[in-house]
């Protein structure tokens, strides 16, 4: 793919993320705060979250404590997804356990289950912090190659 | 029964020579010992605060009835306790906590009961409460080590269906007469009981916890005055 | 008591006549329904399974147990200063609530009081919970029955109180600010005037609230006469706090059972109760309490005594053997804790009860025969915090 229609389509998609929000716990209250209250508004950076279904989603942000009886909810809804998808893990609970880690229940981080792009660290981190991982992400977007992801193994579906 | 205070007196506590009667729990006691006769095996008041009766295991949903009747129709919890101190020690296994806490290495004790006494390693313990005397209860039962099972309270309070449903999956314990004695909050694959002393948490037999002094002492100070785990 | 009324109840029995007669070989029974764990309208991840008859609700159970994280195992291996931070993140919208009577508990083990002044600012702090955490049920009500306004208000008004809870005491949420023997630090300057700007504020959006929401029709429609809990059902299920107050109970820990550490008696202030126990009462009550949290602030505020805020206790915390349970009234209900200690650096066993675990389990009872959009108002107007029933 020519450079410049890379960066054109980069372009395009980074501004354009619909974020599906897959709030758990405490770190949902945070993500709340910062997609929907008018302080910390994500709505600016060109994230959408609205969808409530994971069909039309490219961005899900898991926050929140995962459990061992949520695991399958998550990577059912993952899959769920469209390709291209990212995930960004927010709070300590979802990178690794968390304050948790020794519990009998607790999925020790969510990237156990699916990969995860983005990790934003904090118990809970603060709105600004979210917004930060978004411009990461989007970052990452930019420098992506978009045939890249195409090449390698065909999607078997079924 | 006597008409309701509040329990809010902390002055009276103060005075030490003078041993306080509750005067309210005291008579409540009274009537359940008469109400329940040889069932109540132990009893355990602390003054202007609370009380607690263990009761015989046949006597368990009996004397949730009786204080039913009485006006305790406000079901706090259900739940058990497992009296047994933790082979695993209290899991704190760096060398720094021996040193700065001054605790004793793991050597588990005897099993020792609390308030009202016991004689078994299983007790269950229950709470009910009256609003309109302000007045709260807790009662326990001891349960035989071979045969935890104990009749259960949801003919009187609808409320423990749930209690003892955790209690179940929790520790093990059986509740004769409940309507639906399945699992509520671990997946249906979850091998165990959490709560049991000899249920181990495993992250922590894998990478046990570093202590509770994690940080450097400033530079000329040998003494450990920020680590106090907070 | 029956759950539906009589007039209800004829109307159903005509439609299934009515039905019986044209839809013959039409099967509308006995679907499942299954609402989460992901979903929008449960707060969190609860999964409720509804057998559904058409649209009416046959039964319907609820799955907890999707946030249940081990918290009575882990206070097994934690000290209490650790288990301070943990429990922050029980009920974690109100949070500094959760610590309050596990603190209690352990002074009262302790045989500790915090010094007036500590008492005094961790009232203060538990009201700030109360009023973080029923705003956004104010807000998040509005949402789940389709008034997205009130869910924007609610989150911009929270901001103040949030603000003035991170200037105090150094987190937004989780302030982990509770010790045993009063408070990890004393107030900054300038805080007393701009918590009072902020109690403006806040009682600003309660009469947004009474004006957009609860005084409007279609929310009057949808609530009025749904989920109708008796006073004796609420009890023997558990039910405590706006939802035992808004079926006509007259209790209020803070005013009947106050434990000592905490200083309502010092305040005037009242309770609300509503007699007709559907989901508009619990609404109201939530709404009045609210209001009445702000005035309790402000009377707080103007009479703070000078002191120190910590009590004399040794640094390494070990507890006196013993068993003591401190129940408060926190934003969701009656929250306590059972302390059993055997000396130790650690806590032998806690354990904690919630209110949300009771509050929920009568959604099998309260949800026969109920519209599917109705369970929705019911189980919004019941408010639970997932990690409150999970633990």
């Amino acid at each position: 793919m020519p450079k410049s229609v890379s960066k054109l389509l980069n372009l395009s998609r980074k501004y354009s993320i619909w974020a599906y929000q897959w709030g758990l716990a405490c770190c949902a209250i945070e993500m709340g705060a910062a997609f929907a209250s008018p302080r910390y508004d994500v709505m600016r950076l060109g994230v959408i979250p609205f969808p409530a279904t994971p069909r039309q989603a490219d961005l899900v942000v898991i926050a929140g404590t995962v459990t061992d009886k949520l695991a399958p909810a998550v990577l059912r809804l993952y899959e769920q997804m469209p390709d291209p998808k990212y995930v960004i893990s927010m709070g300590s609970c979802a990178n690794c356990g968390g304050p948790y880690w020794d519990s009998y229940s607790v999925t020790k981080g969510v990237d156990q289950i699916i990969p995860v792009d983005v990790y934003v660290p904090g118990c809970p981190p603060r709105p600004e912090a979210l917004l930060e991982g978004i411009v990461l992400l989007q970052e990452r977007i930019a420098n992506e190659d978009m045939s890249a992801r195409w090449k390698g193994d065909p999607i078997v579906v079924g | 029964m006597s008409s309701a205070d509040t329990t809010v007196e902390p002055d009276a506590v103060e005075a030490a020579e003078v041993p306080v009667v509750d005067e309210r729990r005291e008579a409540l006691l009274a009537s359940l010992v008469e109400a329940l006769g040889d069932a109540v095996v132990g009893s355990h008041i602390r003054p202007l605060d609370d009380l607690w009766v263990r009761v015989d295991r046949e006597a368990w949903p009996t004397a949730a009835a009786t204080l039913k009747d009485m006006g305790f129709t406000f079901f706090d919890y259900l739940s058990a306790i497992d009296w047994l101190p933790s082979p695993y020690g209290r899991d704190m296994d760096a060398q720094e906590d021996l040193v700065v806490s001054g605790a004793e290495p793991k050597v588990p004790g005897p099993v020792e009961q609390g308030y009202a006494g016991g004689d078994t390693r299983f007790q269950v313990i229950g709470r009910l409460y009256s609003i309109p005397d302000a007045l709260g209860v807790h009662l326990k039962t001891d349960l035989p080590d071979d045969d935890l099972r104990v009749g259960s309270w949801t003919p009187h309070f609808r409320g423990a269906n749930w209690h003892e449903r955790e209690c179940f999956e929790m520790f093990g314990v059986e509740f004769t007469g409940h309507p639906n004695l399945v699992k509520l909050y671990l997946p249906a694959d979850f091998q165990g009981h959490p709560l049991r002393k000899d249920f181990p948490l495993l992250s922590r037999r894998v990478r046990p916890w570093p202590g509770i002094v994690d940080v450097e002492p400033m530079p000329g100070r040998d003494d450990n005055e920020e680590g106090d785990g907070e | 008591m029956t759950d539906l009324s009589e007039r209800d109840q004829m109307a159903y029995i005509a439609a299934r006549a009515a039905d019986a007669r044209v839809n013959i070989d039409l099967e509308t029974e006995g679907m499942t329904l299954n609402l989460g764990p992901q979903h929008p309208a449960t707060h969190g991840t609860l999964r409720i399974v509804a057998k559904l008859d058409g649209e009416q609700i046959i039964s319907a159970e609820p799955i907890p147990g999707y946030m249940h994280r081990g918290y009575e195992k882990l206070t097994e291996v934690r000290t209490y200063p650790q288990i301070t931070a943990l429990v922050n993140r029980i009920d974690w919208l109100g949070s500094f609530a959760n610590e309050v009577p596990f603190i209690l508990a352990a002074e009262k083990l302790m045989d500790v009081e915090a010094p007036p002044r500590a008492q005094h600012i961790r009232t203060i702090l538990f009201e700030l919970a109360r009023i973080a955490n029923i705003s956004l049920f104010l807000g998040d009500f509005g949402l789940q029955l389709g008034a997205l306004t009130m869910g924007f208000y609610a989150f911009r008004d929270r901001e103040h109180v949030l603000n003035q809870i991170e200037s105090a005491t150094g987190g937004r949420f989780h302030p982990n600010f509770d010790r045993i023997g009063g408070l990890k630090d004393d107030l900054p300057k300038g805080w007393i005037a701009d918590t009072k700007r902020a109690m403006v504020k806040l009682r600003d959006l309660c009469d947004e609230t009474q004006t957009l929401m609860v005084g409007n029709e279609i929310f009057q429609a949808r609530t009025r006469g749904i989920g109708v809990i008796p006073a004796d059902v609420a009890l023997s299920y558990g039910l405590s706090g706006a939802n035992l107050r808004g079926s006509g109970v007259d209790w209020d820990l803070r005013r009947d059972a106050c434990p000592p550490g905490l200083v309502y008696d010092k305040v005037d202030w009242k309770v609300w109760t509503h007699p007709d126990g559907d989901c508009f009462a619990r609404t109201w009550v939530r709404l009045q309490e609210t209001r009445e949290a702000t005035l309790i602030v402000d009377q707080l505020l103007d009479s703070i005594p000078a002191g120190p805020v910590m009590a004399k206790v040794p640094r390494i915390i070990k507890v006196p053997a013993g068993e003591a349970y401190v129940e408060t009234e926190n934003p969701l209900g009656a929250m306590g804790y059972y302390v059993v200690s055997k000396g130790d650096l650690v806590p032998f066993r806690v354990k904690i009860r919630t209110p949300s675990f009771n509050n929920i389990s009568i959604v099998p009872w309260v949800a026969k025969g109920v519209y599917v959009p109705d369970l929705v108002a019911i189980l919004g107007s019941l408010y639970f915090i997932l990690g409150d029933i999970d633990r």
